[in-house]
């Protein structure tokens, strides 16, 4: 991998009111890495996700991109950073009322002047590389159907789909298994895996469960209270961490570490990595 | 006196001659709402995503929509002179702050996770309104658009009859000409204008697309009734005349009186209407009475409530005399129509277990309707009466301007005198009236717990 292509998170903090939903998280993230960001709900990752992009402003600290701060970014600038750090929901977030390859030409938007995405016109090169970004997602035969009457894992794919567009540097992508079935899921998580090993683009993913994070991920990062409390190997987590991470005397711990969209299905798709 | 509305003059010159004046109303109304989607929509997309600056831009949209249209007409007959142009502005003006306003909330109400995603991608907030914002609200900015086209076009009407143009200047003028006959003419053509109008919405709703066809309707009634001199210094002069807005001392000791009195028609009319909706309401009530009672009452109902307040203003000043009494009247006969339609489809909404119930012992149906369906319908037709009570505070503000009483009344006599220092000075009081009523209504809604709007 190259060296290129560093983020540097560098204490970040965000406050909501009274609440600090992240609190002086440092990381380093040489480029091509696929990272896992693990920890319960209410620790802070999604906070630490949209700021990298930009969604979410941070209240101090600084990040930076190839040595370049990115929380000083306005106007174009900001606009060019946001295309370069692709995200991938949830929800998905597709608009439902558009079709398919329009949900995956949104993501060109930055690249285009306004009055052509405001008529909508795509050049013949931009839907092609569309098609071919469902294509290698598996979905190119959906290309015309609305977004809103796919399932879910198909859902999540154009949204893969229109992030590949953007040609990012990074991809963050929040919690993007949780509302999917095993199978999808794996899908999922299986392409992310891809454009990280294919394309050399770095993934910062957030995952409420540990096994998932073990099975994909070079490195994982682990939050609790929007500080970060573990930084390292997949081999490193240890029982006394993972307590840690997930709060202790907490009876269902090992079911929520344990259990995931992800059993040992994926074991045999990481051998191939 | 009364006689003198009957027989309607149905001679085909009269119809003829009558084109003109419809054409005119409805291309008042095309020709504003054009303007007004031009403006309005851009300054709904801006608030709706939430550039710097958009809350004063939502205050100004909710704050100039209570100016109420017939204020803004009187106020453009003076600026640009008499004539379609002049409604067509006051259209101009209120349907833009109606569009931005409604467009704005429905913006605002749209999912923000597929917005978020847009932003995430590095589209400019002007990207984002267009594939996020229009594509997801699409559907209810449709039928909102017609419902506003529809009344702009009841709108377009009544500004005639401030010197707007139109089927309501020549009711007016019919009036003056103690034409009786003929303004019964134009009342019935009005009532078919705006049944047609229904149908045509419905048709909208169904085909959107239909929509576009009325641009070049709207682009057309701007070419017909752009003003032909645009008298830049005169409007200047005009509404540097209206600055700073003064009421002499007679007026300011007159004003605690006029303010009772719009009140007062806004309450009586209110009450009026709500006495006379209740025993219409029951027999327009299809689960009351047989089906061509309830039938012939709804026809009644609808002609009430075709003619707006003000049209009923002019022919009441003429049958009781310039004055509140005319006003309470002319308020009650169109909530009449309003109210009496609400509170029977709040009879037949009534679950139908306890009527049941009461029918299986045997009771007869007066019996029925007392002890089941009224205490049941009975929330309902508060919630409807309120309303109407908030509405009617705007109404009563305005119905003044055809010699019905209240502060309208001040604001017409002023505009008539050339004392547009008094004219802007009730303009802004009418202003304050509106904002009251709607913080007001706001207030009670919210105590009671009534969230959902019925309009
Ligand atoms: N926009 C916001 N306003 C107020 N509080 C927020 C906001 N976003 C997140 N929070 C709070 O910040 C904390 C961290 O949230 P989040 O980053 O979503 O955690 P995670 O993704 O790990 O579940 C939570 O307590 C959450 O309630
Ligand atoms: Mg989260």
């Amino acid at each position: 991998m190259a060296p290129a292509g560093m983020l540097e998170i560098d204490k970040v903090t965000r406050r909501f009111g009274e609440l600090t939903a992240v609190s002086e998280a440092t990381l380093a993230i040489p480029g091509g890495q696929m990272v896992g960001i693990i920890g319960r709900s209410g620790a802070g990752k999604s906070t630490l996700l949209r700021m990298v992009n930009r969604l979410i402003e941070p209240t101090t600290g600084r990040v930076a991109f190839d040595g370049r701060d990115i929380t000083q970014l306005r106007g174009r600038r900001l606009h060019s950073w946001r295309a370069s750090a692709a995200m991938i929901f949830q929800q998905f977030n597709l608009v439902p009322r558009l079709d398919v390859l329009t949900n995956v030409l949104v993501g060109r938007l930055n690249r285009i002047p306004t009055t052509r995405a405001l008529l909508k016109l795509f050049t013949a090169r931009e839907r092609a590389l569309a098609i071919g970004a469902l294509d290698r997602l598996g979905i190119a035969d959906l290309a015309l159907k609305r977004a809103d009457t796919l399932s879910g894992g198909q859902q999540q794919r154009v949204a893969i789909a229109r992030a590949l567009m953007q040609e990012p540097r990074i991809l963050l992508a929040d919690e993007p298994i949780a509302s999917l079935d095993p199978m999808n899921a794996k899908l999922v998580m299986d392409a992310l895996r891809d454009i990280n090993r294919r394309d050399g683009i770095t993934v910062l993913c957030n995952l409420h469960t540990l096994d998932t994070a073990r099975a994909y991920c070079d490195r994982i990062v682990g939050m609790a209270q929007g500080r970060i409390v573990f930084d390292g190997a997949p081999e490193a987590l240890d029982e006394a961490t993972v307590r840690a991470i997930y709060g202790t005397a907490d009876r269902a711990l090992d079911e929520r570490i344990t259990s995931t969209s992800i059993g040992a299905a994926a074991l045999p798709a990481f051998a191939r990595a | 006196m009364l006689a003198g509305f009957f027989p309607p003059d149905l001679s085909l010159s009269y119809l003829a001659a009558l084109t003109v004046p419809l054409m005119q109303t409805i291309s008042m109304a095309a020709g504003g709402m054009l303007i007004a989607c031009l403006i309005g929509l851009p300054l709904a997309m801006f608030v709706g995503a939430q550039v710097r600056g958009a809350r004063l831009a939502y205050g100004l949209l909710s704050g100039l929509r209570a100016i109420p249209d017939l204020t803004l007409a009187i106020l453009c007959v003076v600026v640009v002179g008499i004539g379609p142009a002049a409604g067509m502005l006051a259209l101009a003006i209120f349907y833009a702050a109606m569009i931005g306003k409604v467009f704005a909330d429905l913006f605002l109400a749209a999912d923000w996770r597929p917005i978020e995603a847009l932003r995430s991608v590095g589209a400019t907030r002007l990207m984002v309104a267009f594939y996020g914002l229009l594509p997801m609200t699409l559907t209810n900015l449709v039928s909102m658009g017609c419902y506003s086209f529809e009344c702009a076009v009841r709108a377009a009407v009544i500004v005639g009859a401030v010197g707007g143009g139109g089927l309501g200047a020549e009711l007016v003028g019919t009036i003056n000409a103690f034409d009786y006959g003929r303004a019964t003419t134009l009342i019935i053509l009005l009532v078919i204008v705006v049944s047609a109008l229904d149908s045509l919405s419905w048709l909208l709703r169904r085909h959107p697309r239909a929509v576009l066809l009325l641009i070049p309707l709207g682009l057309a009634a701007l070419w017909a009734n752009w003003p032909e001199t645009l008298a830049l210094r005169h409007a200047a002069t005009t509404i540097g005349g209206m600055f700073p807005p003064a009421l002499p001392l007679p007026a300011l000791q007159a004003l605690p009186r006029l303010l009772l009195e719009t009140a007062f028609i806004a309450g009586a009319g209110t009450l009026l209407a709500a006495v006379l909706a209740v025993p219409l309401g029951l027999l327009a009530a299809r689960n009351l009475v047989p089906a061509p009672v309830a039938m012939a009452t709804r026809m009644l109902l609808e002609v009430l409530r075709a003619v707006p307040e003000v049209i009923w203003g002019l022919v009441l000043v003429t049958l009781v005399g310039v004055g509140p009494i005319a006003g309470v009247v002319a308020l009650g006969l169109h909530s009449v129509g309003v109210l009496g339609k609400l509170y029977a489809e709040a009879c037949e909404n009534v679950r139908r277990a306890p009527v049941q119930a009461l029918e299986a012992t045997g009771a007869r149906r007066l019996a029925v309707a007392c002890y089941a369906i009224l205490p049941l319908a009975s929330a309902p037709v508060a919630i409807h009466t309120l309303f109407r009570l908030e509405w009617n505070l705007r109404a009563a503000s305005v119905v003044g301007m055809i010699g019905a009483g209240g502060i309208g009344q001040a604001l017409y006599n002023a505009q008539q005198l050339f004392f547009y220092d008094q004219m802007m000075a009730y303009v802004l009081i009418t202003w304050a009236i509106v904002l009251l009523a709607d913080a007001l209504s706001d207030w009670t809604r919210r105590r009671l717990g009534w969230a959902t709007v019925i309009a």
